[in-house]
Parts: structure tokens; C-alpha cells; sequence
């Protein structure tokens, strides 16, 4: 079978974006590529390290290093995946930023970073794609159960999540028009670095794990994953 | 692949909707959220057999029609023409633009149109096809000077001409020709190359795929599109 089937995950360092690249990596299911989007790091490099090491299918890795606030970055990234890839057939915008305060307490620009980072980064994602020709099978988008209701203390993190609930429904109204599937995901807690930061004092073994969140996405990529349309997936322990 | 007859599409987008559109053409008016010709495009796009879209705009409306076409990453090269004053003139003026033999023509004004609808056209064994859905009411001849009914037509024998249309370049080209010489205008190009002589036939369209000129009209594709139509 010489077709590529792509897959672009943000985030792919750690939390549920590694552990959804660890997934793809292990699957029969036709992905060849994996397009990893992360800013440099040792875990990202570490990330890499354990996907090359299982790689049953002989799938490509192929990691590109970006900061998503860096939308100018961004966007001269997205060109060179297409024109190194071709194309992106699943998008998984998973990488999420937050910095908690008390309303009072919020910095303005670390509210933009958030709104960059949550927001406009998978914007930015799916409409240079788009405007590069690209035209996707799925788009996979995570929010959070935060964005669902807001909480004190999380005001940026839970804003930012509940625009990108509403961005989905309409990307996935106007994407119809090419078959493009659009799926919200909204995980409620789940043991990553975020979480971490959110909650500092939960014991982490006691919640979701990433791989959990990590299986529901694949699952989306599968046939039985066609039949799921939901206008905001709900993932909680 | 050898042997694939290419095709040119005709989109035809140039008539001002002054009923659906306060202030700009009807192509701009949303449709579901996007441009009403959008949904031509994307269509058109999906069908390997086009190899070329030829788009009229409306007078001083070219590079909003550009900036859809790059917007929307349309794929297949697109070339832009002035729209004429009737939609009768806007085809013939078009037709010297296409490169292939064969041309499908079609207007933005039916956004329900689908690839599968291209292709149907396309599959036909014949040169000159159309879409026409059978009428579903009585149609009475009139003379509307005297205000009286002038006789009967059997509604079998009838057929409500849509879009897309196919032809073979040539035969549409003289059936315009023919128009030319004898003073002629219609409305749509079917019926004008049967009266040119040519033999045009008909495949069953479907009542989804209808023109939107109304605002009404454009509520009902929006509903159709939203993809909320089945009942759930």
C-alpha cells in the first residue's frame, strides 16, 4: 500500500498528545506519518526516542519544533509540513496552556498566551491547511470540561476551552461541505502536567490517565469512530 | 487515464438577485454560514473529469470572486470573464474561453448541486444532457393580453429544466450562432439547441437541487444543508 495517511498532533510532547502519538504508533490502521508539533524540550525528545523504539509498522516521525503562541511560527511551520507531507488527513489539536488566577490576578498577556495557545492556535491550524489546499478526514479538537462551566480561579484556561467548543460546532458545519469530520472532546480530569497545575495537590494515580483519553481519540480514527457525533464529547473517569 | 473526455464547467454567477441581497449580488448572500457559490466550487472541485472552471462575476465584483476562489483553495484553475447583460448572453460569450470538446455548464444560484450530480452528467452516453424534474403540477397555456386560457398541455410531456446541462462545445456554440441569426433569446441553453436542431436529452433531476431566488429560498437550502433534514 503505497497511500499516506497523516496524522498532526499538537502537543505531542506529553499528556494525552504523547500518549495519542503512542497510540498511532502502535495501530494497524493505515496512519504512515506522524507529525508531531511541540516546543523543544527533553520530554519531547524523550517522546520521540520511545516512539522510535516501538515502531512496529515502520511509520514515519516526523517532529516539527514551534511555539503555538508563535502564530507567524505557526503558519511557516504548516508550510513546510505540506510541503514536506503533503497533506494532513487527521488533525489532533491537543496542546493546551494555562497559568490559574484569581480574576483579579490575571495578567493580560498571560491571558492572551492562553487564548493564543487554546484558541487561536487550532484556528490557525485548520485554516492555513485549508487555505494550502489541504482537506482533512477528521479534526479532532481538546477542550475540557472547564469550558463547559466556568470555575473560580480558572478564568483564561475555562474561556478559552468554551470558545473552542463553540469553534468546533461551526468548523464542523462549515467542513461538511468537504466530508470533514469535527469531533470536541472534553476531558474531564486527567492526570498531565496541566492538571498538575490546575489542581497541584490531587494524587494524579487517582484520576484519568492520558492513554485513557488517548484510546477515545484513536477510537474517533476507527469505522465504529464514524458513528460518534457529538457536539462535545464528554471523556471522564 | 486514456480516453477520459475532460470537461470545462461553465459556472455561471453573474445575475444580480436584487429580491435575496440588500446592497451586493446574490452570489455573496450566506448560505448556511457560507458564500452561496462556495458550494458550486467545492463540488466542481471533487470531480477529476474538470479540468477547468471558466466564472463570471458580476460588473465590479472580480476580486471579491477571486478572493472566494483562494479562500476556499479551489484546485482546478479557474478563469474569470465579465458576466453579459441576459444570462442568454453571458453563455455565449463564455463558450470561446473553454479549451476541451465537452462542457458542463452550471449557475451558483443551486448550491445543492453535488459531485454525484456531475458525474451522472458526465457518465451519460450522450453529448447534450440536462437535469429536468418532471412537474409535479398543471401548467395551462395563456394569452395574457386577453387574460384568457388558450388550451391544455399534457404535464408528461412537460419537464422543469434544471442545472448542471452538458453539451459538446460545438453543437452549443452553433446553437448560439443559430440564435444570433435569427434574432433569438432564451432563457436556458436546453431548449435553444433542440430549437437549433441538436438533440438534447434528459436525465431525472432531483427537487433538492433547486435555483434559490427568493429569501425564502434561501432558508430552505440553508435547512437542506445544515444537514438536519432527516428526521432526527
Amino acid at each position: 500500500m503505497s497511500e499516506r495517511r497523516s496524522v498532526l498532533i499538537t502537543g505531542a510532547s506529553k499528556g494525552i498528545g504523547a500518549a495519542t502519538a503512542e497510540r498511532f504508533m502502535a495501530a494497524d490502521n493505515g496512519v504512515t506519518d506522524l507529525i508531531l508539533l511541540a516546543r523543544e524540550s527533553a520530554e519531547f525528545t524523550a517522546t520521540q526516542e520511545r516512539l522510535h523504539a516501538g515502531n512496529p509498522h515502520g511509520k514515519a516521525i516526523r517532529p516539527y519544533y514551534v511555539d503555538l503562541a508563535d502564530r507567524a511560527r505557526t503558519v511557516g511551520v504548516l508550510k513546510d509540513v505540506m510541503a514536506e507531507v503533503g497533506r494532513v488527513d487527521i488533525l489532533v489539536n491537543n496542546a493546551g496552556y494555562t497559568s490559574p488566577r484569581a480574576f483579579q490576578q490575571v495578567e493580560f498577556a498571560d491571558f492572551e498566551r492562553t487564548m493564543a495557545v487554546n484558541l487561536y492556535a487550532p484556528f490557525t491550524l485548520v485554516q492555513e491547511l485549508l487555505h494550502n489546499g489541504n482537506t482533512f478526514e477528521l479534526i479532532v479538537n481538546i477542550a475540557s470540561t472547564a469550558g463547559m462551566a466556568g470555575r473560580p480561579g480558572w478564568l483564561t484556561y475555562s474561556a478559552s476551552k468554551a470558545a473552542l467548543i463553540t469553534m468546533s460546532e461551526v468548523m464542523k458545519e462549515e467542513l461538511a461541505i468537504y466530508g470533514t469530520r469535527v469531533v470536541c472532546i472534553s476531558p474531564g480530569r486527567c492526570a498531565t502536567d496541566l492538571r498538575k497545575t490546575l489542581a497541584p495537590d490531587e494524587d494524579p494515580t487517582t484520576i484519568m490517565q492520558p492513554e485513557d483519553v488517548a484510546g477515545v481519540i484513536e477510537m474517533l480514527t476507527t469505522d465504529v469512530g464514524r458513528f460518534v457525533d457529538s457536539r462535545n464529547l464528554v471523556v471522564r473517569l | 487515464m486514456r480516453g477520459r473526455k475532460l470537461y470545462s464547467l461553465i459556472l455561471l454567477n453573474g445575475g444580480i438577485g436584487s429580491r435575496v441581497a440588500a446592497g451586493q449580488p446574490k452570489q455573496f448572500v450566506s448560505v448556511n454560514g457560507l458564500p452561496i457559490i462556495v458550494y458550486s466550487l467545492v463540488a466542481a472541485d471533487a470531480v477529476d473529469e474538470i479540468d477547468e472552471i471558466i466564472l463570471n462575476y458580476p460588473e465590479g465584483w472580480r476580486d471579491d470572486v477571486e478572493k472566494l476562489v483562494v479562500d476556499y483553495a479551489v484546485r482546478k484553475p479557474v478563469t474569470y470573464a465579465p458576466a453579459g447583460a441576459t444570462r442568454h448572453e453571458s453563455v455565449r460569450s463564455l463558450l470561446p474561453l473553454a479549451r476541451n470538446e465537452h462542457v458542463l455548464l452550471h449557475e451558483t444560484a443551486r448550491p445543492l448541486v453535488t459531485a454525484a450530480d456531475f458525474r451522472r452528467l458526465i457518465a451519460s452516453p450522450h453529448d447534450n444532457v440536462s437535469f429536468m424534474l418532471p412537474i409535479p403540477f398543471t401548467v395551462a397555456p395563456v394569452d395574457p393580453a386577453t387574460g384568457k386560457v388558450t388550451g391544455h398541455l399534457e404535464r408528461d410531456r412537460l419537464r422543469n429544466v434544471q442545472l448542471p446541462q452538458k453539451y459538446r462545445l460545438s453543437d452549443l456554440a452553433d446553437a448560439h450562432a443559430y440564435a444570433e441569426a435569427n434574432g433569438l433569446i432564451f432563457t436556458e441553453d436546453g431548449t435553444l439547441a433542440t430549437v437549433a436542431g441538436k438533440d438534447v436529452y434528459f436525465l431525472d433531476g432531483a427537487d433538492r437541487n433547486f435555483k434559490v431566488t427568493t429569501a425564502t429560498d434561501v432558508r430552505l437550502a440553508g435547512f437542506l444543508l445544515g444537514g438536519d433534514d432527516e428526521g432526527e
